[in-house]
């Protein structure tokens, strides 16, 4: 038996081995790929962390661990803001992204999962900002300069965050830094939607305000101005003119963009809309976008992805066609030069529906706004640098979808490969900056303010400001021979607005033409409080022209707002509640 | 037939060392029936490790302690016999056939045991019947062949199917457990069906909790050949087969009918007739040509047909100033893109196996196997290489060393399925007008007016041709027993595996689609992994008087680790020359990227005792502690008991008297399993940063993000174990005329169900889409298993032999919790994106996976029945007509009810074998009942507005309209809103059942006397036909849908059909 003892032996030592001594250092296995709390919390890493909050300014995540949003979350609302507000349509067949239909026609539930991706995008922004928040605090070797100013950015980004809710919703959770822990579930967040969000929303835009430096080491980055801007702006959405007017105007007279360029207006409106000229000094706040940088598109402009002409020399996908009411809208009187703000719907605007391309049309001959040609794609006159808009053979289905196209967040022919990415199944997705503000907003909230508590004069000025600007020959689309396409005309208000409803007609018609196609026109309706008579006019009209919205119908102290995802309500406990009417 | 001898390595736990005078005797065993030699029979020396097999003449030679001693001999399909030898030098012996399975030993967790003493519920797979299903995976083999099992077989080859063990018991990982050897594998998938010799599955707690933490799903226990002592005996086998594709779907409209159609649902929806392909006016007309340039819809005569304009210059694709003149002819018959895409594909599969060793020296078994299936969709198949040694060698009388090795090599160019991106998707998408190639031979696609943006499937197909993946990986243990203090055996072993893969896929550009992918982009990946199991155990075994007890108990360690690496590049000078292609050759953009696996680890100490009275009363018990890496240290470490117990009351004198029953154990078991399939980082907060997640061009280069960090994972330190209770009852009967009953109930419920439910958005996004695992839900099945087998003769013991075997399966799932407050989750397929909400809905209350949405309950005649119905969004005369479940007079979401449910019913197989003299026929049916599946084909075939592509003959011929009131399928539009294809609803749902007739072969064994000539001691040959019919109501593909998360069941966005097969066979052993 001694024989086979030491085997027994043996045996026994590595039972006993690994049972006592080995067992607790062979279970403790750390992950790989990733950083801890000790690891990031630095200056160093905290800055790494305000990139990351910065970057879902996009709406948009992708990543191994997760994807999040996409064309739902998109930056600028081109569904909730842009096609909601009027501007547009659906666009492509009638089967592709068939959960629009019903957000179109204001008939959509509470489960369509449009908006449940937004929730999450925006809601993973406020959590990001959330965490360098956290983690800063516990950071010791940042000087109180970069505290300062990186909480003014976590702060300006947050706030930002929330009031894409509070447009969207309007019954949203406020979540701060207190309430975000590395622990989930995590009741902390679980707060309810009954509690006004706009006053914490104007705090942490007014910190960024007072505390942000003017000069910034990059040009994305938040500044004292652009906080203005933004903290003029939650002012605007709360009726707040005479406070929204005193920010505004310093942003107007001092406001510098993080370069230390003063804001002004660009010449050519259309460099607001193209790749190559961002970051201009019209350029107060930013998505920005990059391509072809390994990330497969996630930090293009992905939220328009879809947003192109179809066909011809297009990969995709035909969405977000303007409406006729629209084109309308930029008809001027053939003399002053000013638009129609109750009748424009008369004589319309002809077009190519029902015509091939390689039937004979003439575009319309009538004076339009020039603005017309930078923001929808018509058949016959110049598209960006790819020649003549064919109308049909650009559509996907022009008998469902209607004979327009985008063009604000369309690339150039010469951009293809190199502002847009080339590593995406399409061409689509661009280098394209999203603008969150425009300095020709500072301008036109400024008009708002005169209008609503001051000078109409004033108000009249900043208007023509923003008319002088699209009236330069230089801006208007040319055709190759270099003649202006169609037949422009813009004039100024020259006659003094001795009515303060003329003038508030004018002001915000004038918002609409500037920013048609740029996802503001559904908020503006409704701070405004016109939602409900502009939206159901502008159906009456459009419904004869696209059937499928023959039974929509804007609901008035329902429809301002979008119903909270039931998922989240659910997944709440009913903590959070559903907005009226749904 | 092969011989299939139940024999494993763990023969010494029924033998005790000797180490007294010895005798060697001689002895020769046959058919007591036929008198024909019995080989490989084994024989045992009781009492001892002694043993040896027969050779082909049925003749053994073995050493016994001494004169007195006592032999078993015992095989495959006949009574084991116990033999006293009286001094006797030689023995005969005449086997009797079998009445019973009941004395094989068969192994079972760390073990092995007759059969007829075992107390929890462990179906024995008969191994010889798993071959008569041609596949590349044995799992696929498995289905309708052991009661209590579901397989939904994958029938892509190369793939592996689901199997599920007694319903589900999580929302994720329900795999079985598979050891092979002793080593735990993720799947059978490369393994070569030919080298098992034996496979048990272990269904309840009593057998499967020795495995602890890993056994919740139920434990597949599958041993490879080994050795049979004796000359080396040689076994090839082959079989050489077709499969064809059958006809598809069903026939789609012709490209003048969906001209047709075109122009009804333009008209129902008040729009110009007109249409890019079709003209204007009041009738549509096919056009002569697709596509001529940029020109659409067009005829005979036409310029922009000329032929001479067409231009591809496929050095410019992509260049934005080029676009190529394509010229496309419309294919007025109408292409069938299931025909063009799909073929007749061979299916081969060679091997070869040797066997031999000296009796109480070394065994040894060795194999080669081919496997080569084409698939039937193009360019789509697997092959497969796989070499297996195993050997056994006694270097001592009571030391044992010995291995279990295999190398696999395999190739494949997958074909994808069930999905509408692939290929077969794409063949219902495409409109029939379209034609494969155009007027050069190069690919016809989608580009051109009003064509819809599906993918040319057989352009894909080609392209993609050389792409594919290859696998390599070694398998094994090698392993030491040892036999000591006469009762004892220590037994250590290592195992596991370590394999790389590699996969690429080449450039190319398309100019055929209206949505072309672009940029050619070549992309690689390794990666490799690694898994090693260390056991070490201890057994012993003993009997006093009538009291016989096993008892083991043992230490294991288990690791898994991984790494892989992605790259791609763009730009390539030439990619159709695939040499020149590499990363380093093209000119564009790269990316690389990493993924190493987390670490996980696993260190467990387990026991068992066996006891039996007088093999009357059985007790036995199991208890294991597993502690593992993936829980924080403070709840890493957890006990699973289980025990059972059994009643031979066919021992009783109550029942000896019985005359028809032979053998009748009535059992019971109950006990905990556990289940810790979640990620091995769960517990830990983590941030990272990523290119795509977190990232931010802040300097605004347009091309040059600046890093960033995000939070990317939240840990929960407080998960545990997931548990699974299981009560089982059953008894296993033995009835003299050749019927064999196993019969088990069983109630499995799982608490603190690990599951990553999601966390609200306000806790952020990485919760919301990415949460770590909690044990918050619950879940519950209940189910009776039951076998049937009937051996019997026609014509007496010389006439037909018959054996018949029915398995029964039902599982009843329920979800009994998901997470505090949260009553469902759905489940998206991958229709959210198209459809207006998702068919699947996990709720409490009801099984896994179940359907949710409106139900149809009519159409709307006409105006006035909107008028009188219930308000629903976009309700018009010949749209759905929802059911208003809540009878509030309005169709909001909350009239959504459960409209279906795809765990069946029931399932079933009956197998049966008949033979006569040297023929055999055998024949295999399975069948579901009771199963719901979402046709999900229709939404794209059945409304016209789903996009541009194959249309139902029912869209245009049984769709509604004022004259066909009648009609199921709603008007036909060219708009989608929430009365027609928006929504999920009950209009897609179908039964799913089916009865199919899996098998049929017909096999004949040339005469030994013939074959004796030729020294070849069998020669069998076969010819075999399967899934020959199928017996269902379900329209699409095909009733057996395989789905890739158990979170979703019997989604049919076009699975990859199973289809006939016809092959033929052969087995020769010399």
């Amino acid at each position: 038996m001694k024989k086979y003892l030491s085997l027994i032996i043996v045996s026994v030592v590595i039972v006993t081995c690994l049972s006592i001594s080995c067992s607790k250092s062979f279970l403790d296995r750390q992950p790989n790929g990733t950083l801890d709390t000790t690891v990031v919390g630095n200056q160093k890493g905290v800055e790494a962390l305000l990139i990351g909050a910065y970057s879902m300014m996009d709406g948009y995540s992708s990543g191994a661990a997760f994807g999040i949003g996409g064309w739902e979350s998109a930056p600028d609302n081109w569904v909730y803001g842009s096609i909601c507000g009027g501007d547009a349509h659906k666009g492509s067949d009638a089967a592709d992204q068939p959960s629009i239909i019903p957000i179109e026609a204001y008939s959509a539930d509470a489960t369509n999962s449009f908006f449940y991706q937004k929730w999450r995008a925006v809601y993973e922004g406020v959590t990001r900002t959330n965490v360098v928040l956290k983690v800063l605090a516990s950071a010791a070797d940042v000087s109180d300069a970069d505290r300062k100013r990186i909480t003014g950015e976590a702060r300006f980004l947050r706030g930002h965050y929330h009031m894409e809710a509070k447009k969207m919703w309007n019954n949203v959770p406020y979540i701060d830094e207190t309430m975000t822990d590395f622990q989930v579930p995590n009741p902390k967040t679980n707060v309810p939607n009954t509690t006004d969000a706009w006053p914490q929303i104007e705090a942490d835009l007014q910190f960024a305000y007072d505390n942000l430096p003017e000069l910034q080491d990059a040009v994305g980055r938040a500044n004292k101005w652009n906080a203005g801007a933004m903290l003029g702006k939650a002012l605007m959405f709360q009726q707040k003119y005479a406070e929204a007017k005193a920010v505004l105007e310093q942003v107007y007279l001092n406001g510098k963009n993080p370069a230390g360029v003063k804001y002004g207006l660009v010449t050519n409106f259309a460099d607001n809309f193209n790749a190559a000229t961002k970051n201009n000094l019209e350029s107060v706040f930013a998505v920005q976008s990059s391509v072809n940088d390994g990330a497969n598109a996630s930090n293009a402009n992905y939220g328009d992805v879809l947003n192109m002409p179809y066909g011809g020399p297009w990969d995709c996908c035909g969405f977000f066609q303007p409406s006729q009411d629209l084109v309308n809208s930029y008809k001027v009187d053939p003399v002053l030069g000013l638009p129609d703000f109750d009748n424009y719907n008369a004589n319309p605007v002809n077009n190519d529906q029902g015509l091939k391309s390689s039937d004979p049309f003439t575009p319309y001959a009538g004076t339009l706004d020039p603005r017309l040609d930078w923001t929808v794609g018509r058949r016959g006159i110049p598209f960006l640098d790819w020649g003549p808009h064919p109308g049909y053979d650009w559509m996907r289905d022009q008998g469902y979808s209607g004979p327009y196209s985008p063009i604000k967040d369309v690339y150039y022919k010469n951009q293809k490969g190199t502002l847009t990415d080339g590593s995406f199944w399409s061409s689509t997705v661009t280098a394209i900056n999203v603008n969150i503000i425009r300095f020709s907003d500072v301008i036109l909230w400024l008009a708002e303010c005169e209008v609503e508590g001051g000078d109409l004069n004033k108000a009249r000025d900043y208007v023509n400001m923003v008319r002088g600007r699209a009236a330069n020959p230089l801006g208007f689309v040319k055709n190759a021979n270099g003649t202006p396409a169609a037949n422009y005309k813009i004039g100024l208000y020259i006659a003094p607005w001795t009515d303060q409803a003329l003038a508030r007609k004018a002001v915000h018609f004038e918002r609409k033409l500037e920013f048609a196609m740029e996802g503001h026109r559904f908020f503006d309706l409704v701070r405004w409080g016109e939602a409900e008579a502009t939206l159901n006019k502008y159906l009456d009209y459009e419904k004869t022209l696209r059937t499928y919205l023959s039974a929509a119908h804007f609901t008035g102290s329902k429809n301002e707002y979008y119903p909270i995802p039931q998922r989240q309500i659910d997944l709440s406990n009913n903590i959070l509640v559903q907005n009226p009417g749904y | 037939m092969r011989k299939k001898i139940l024999l494993s390595a763990t023969l010494m736990f029924f033998c005790v060392l000797q180490l007294m005078a010895q005798k060697t005797i001689k002895g020769k065993i046959t058919d007591a029936t036929t008198q024909q030699p019995v080989a490989n029979a084994t024989v045992i020396v009781r009492g001892s490790t002694v043993g040896t097999q027969s050779d082909d003449n049925g003749n053994f030679t073995i050493t016994v302690p001494n004169a007195n001693s006592r032999i078993v001999v015992s095989s495959v399909g006949f009574d084991p016999q116990d033999i006293s030898l009286q001094g006797r030098g030689e023995v005969s012996v005449a086997l009797k056939t079998t009445t019973s399975s009941l004395n094989e030993v068969v192994v079972t967790g760390y073990s092995s045991q007759r059969k007829k003493d075992i107390t929890g519920a462990v179906s024995v797979v008969k191994v010889k019947d798993l071959e008569s299903i041609p596949a590349s995976t044995a799992e696929n083999q498995l289905q309708g062949r052991a009661p209590g099992v579901t397989v939904i077989s994958n029938s892509e080859p190369g793939s592996v199917a689901s199997v599920r063990i007694r319903g589900f018991a999580s929302f994720g990982g329900n795999e079985p457990l598979y050891i092979i050897d002793g080593v735990p594998a993720g799947s059978l998938l490369g393994i070569n069906p030919d080298d098992i010799e034996s496979m048990q599955i272990l269904k309840d707690a009593a057998s499967a909790s020795i495995y602890g933490s890993r056994a919740s799903n139920g434990v597949v226990i599958v041993t490879t050949n080994q050795g049979k002592p004796g000359p080396a005996r040689v076994t090839y086998s082959m079989y050489y087969g077709t499969q064809d594709p059958g006809k598809g779907f069903k026939d789609f409209l012709t490209p003048q009918e969906h001209a047709d159609l075109t122009w009804l649902a333009l008209k129902n929806s008040n729009q110009p007739l007109t249409s890019g392909q079709y003209g204007s006016g009041a009738t549509p007309v096919v056009p002569d040509y697709l596509l001529g340039g940029s020109s659409s819809g067009l005829f005979e005569g036409d310029p922009a047909v000329n032929p001479s304009l067409y231009d591809l210059n496929f050095t410019k694709l992509g260049d934005a100033n080029y676009t190529p003149y394509l010229i496309v002819k419309a294919n007025k018959a109408g292409t069938n893109w299931f025909k063009e895409l799909t073929r007749k594909a061979p299916i081969m599969n060679h091997n070869l196996a040797v066997s031999g060793g000296s009796p109480d020296k070394s065994k040894y078994f060795f194999s080669f196997n081919y496997f080569n299936q084409d698939g039937i969709v193009v360019q789509n198949f697997y092959k497969r290489y796989i070499v297996r040694t195993n050997t056994e060698f006694n270097v001592k009388k009571n030391v044992r060393i010995g291995e279990n090795i295999q190398l696999y090599s395999a190739q494949n160019n997958s074909a994808g399925n069930n999905g509408e991106g692939t290929e077969i998707g794409n063949s219902y998408r495409i409109l029939p007008i379209i034609p494969v190639y155009n007027i050069n031979g190069d690919f016809a696609g989608t580009k051109g007016a009003n064509l819809g943006n599906a993918h040319n499937p057989v352009a894909n197909r080609w392209r993609g041709k050389n792409n594919g993946n290859t696998f390599f990986a070694v398998f094994g243990n090698i392993y030491a027993e040892v036999d000591f203090l006469q009762h004892f055996t220590a037994r250590t072993s290592f195992g596991g595996g370590y394999g790389y893969g590699n996969s690429f896929t080449y450039p190319s550009i398309e100019y055929e689609n209206s949505e072309n992918t672009v940029t050619p982009v070549y992309s690689e990946s390794f990666g490799k992994g690694s898994s090693w199991t260390w056991t070490n155990q201890l057994t012993y075994k003993n009997s006093f008087g009538r009291h016989n007890v096993t008892a083991l108990a043992g230490v294991e360690a288990v690791e898994d680790r991984g790494r892989g690496i992605t790259a791609s590049r763009q730009d390539y000078f030439s990619f159709t020359n695939l040499r020149y292609i590499n990363l380093n050759t093209g000119s564009g953009t790269q990316s690389v990227g990493g993924s190493p696996q987390d670490p996980a680890a696993l260190y467990s100490q387990f026991a068992k005792v066996d006891y039996d009275f007088n093999g009357k009363y059985f007790l036995s018990g199991t208890i294991r502690r597993d502690g593992s890496s993936r829980f924080s240290e403070s709840n890493r470490y957890g006990y699973f008991p289980a025990g059972s117990i059994g009643w031979r009351i066919s021992e009783e004198p109550f029942l000896k008297s019985v005359p028809w029953i032979a053998d009748l154990k009535v059992r019971a078991s109950y006990g905990e399993m556990g289940n810790q399939r979640i990620r091995p980082s769960n517990q830990f907060t983590q941030f990272s940063g990523s290119a795509g997640a977190s990232f931010y061009d802040i300097n605004g280069t347009s091309n040059s993000p600046s890093q960033g960090f995000y939070v990317s994972f939240i840990g929960n330190t407080a998960g545990k174990w997931e548990t699974n209770v299981t009560a089982n009852a059953g008894f296993d009967a033995s009835l003299f005329k050749g019927t064999e009953i196993t019969f088990d109930i069983y109630k499995k419920k799982t608490k603190d169900l690990l599951y990553n439910a999601e966390q609200l958005a306000t806790a952020g996004g990485t919760a919301s889409a990415n949460p770590p695992a909690f044990n918050i839900g619950s879940m519950q099945n209940w189910g009776i298993d039951l076998g049937i087998t009937q051996r019997s003769y026609f014509g007496g013991q010389k006439g037909v032999r018959m054996d018949a075997t029915l398995t029964f399966t039902t599982y009843k799932n329920k979800i009994t919790g998901i997470a505090e407050g949260v009553p469902f989750f759905d489940q998206d397929a991958g229709e959210g994106g198209r459809l207006n909400g998702v068919f699947t809905r996990n709720a409490v209350g009801h099984p896994i996976a179940s359907y949710y949405g409106y139900k149809v309950v009519g159409l709307f005649q006409s105006a006035d029945d909107v008028a009188k119905s219930p308000t629903q969004d976009a309700a018009a005369p010949g749209r759905f007509k929802y059911q208003d479940s809540n009878g509030d007079g309005a169709i909001t979401p909350d009239d959504r009810v459960f409209i279906g449910d795809p765990n069946p019913k029931f399932s079933y197989g009956l197998n049966l074998n008949f033979t006569y003299k040297d023929f055999t026929l055998a024949a295999f049916f399975y069948g579901i009942e009771g199963k719901d599946a979402v046709n999900y084909v229709k939404w794209w075939t059945d409304f016209y507005p789903s996009f541009q592509g194959a249309k139902s003959k029912d869209a245009l011929y049984n769709s509604w309209s004022p004259d066909r009131p009648n009609a199921t399928i709603p008007i036909q539009e060219n708009a989608g809103n929430f009365s027609t294809n928006g929504p999920p609803n009950s209009y897609y749902l179908e039964n799913a059942s089916y009865l199919r007739m899996k098998n049929l072969t017909i096999g004949y064994k040339l005469p030994s006397d013939f074959l004796k000539k030729f020294k070849i001691d069998r020669f069998y040959i076969y010819v075999q036909a399967t899934n020959i019919f199928t017996i269902t109501k379900y329209t699409g593909l095909d009733p057996e849908i395989i789905n890739f998360d158990d979170r979703i069941n019997a989604f049919d966005a076009g699975a990859y059909p199973t289809v006939k097969q016809y092959l033929v066979g052969a087995t020769v052993n010399f």
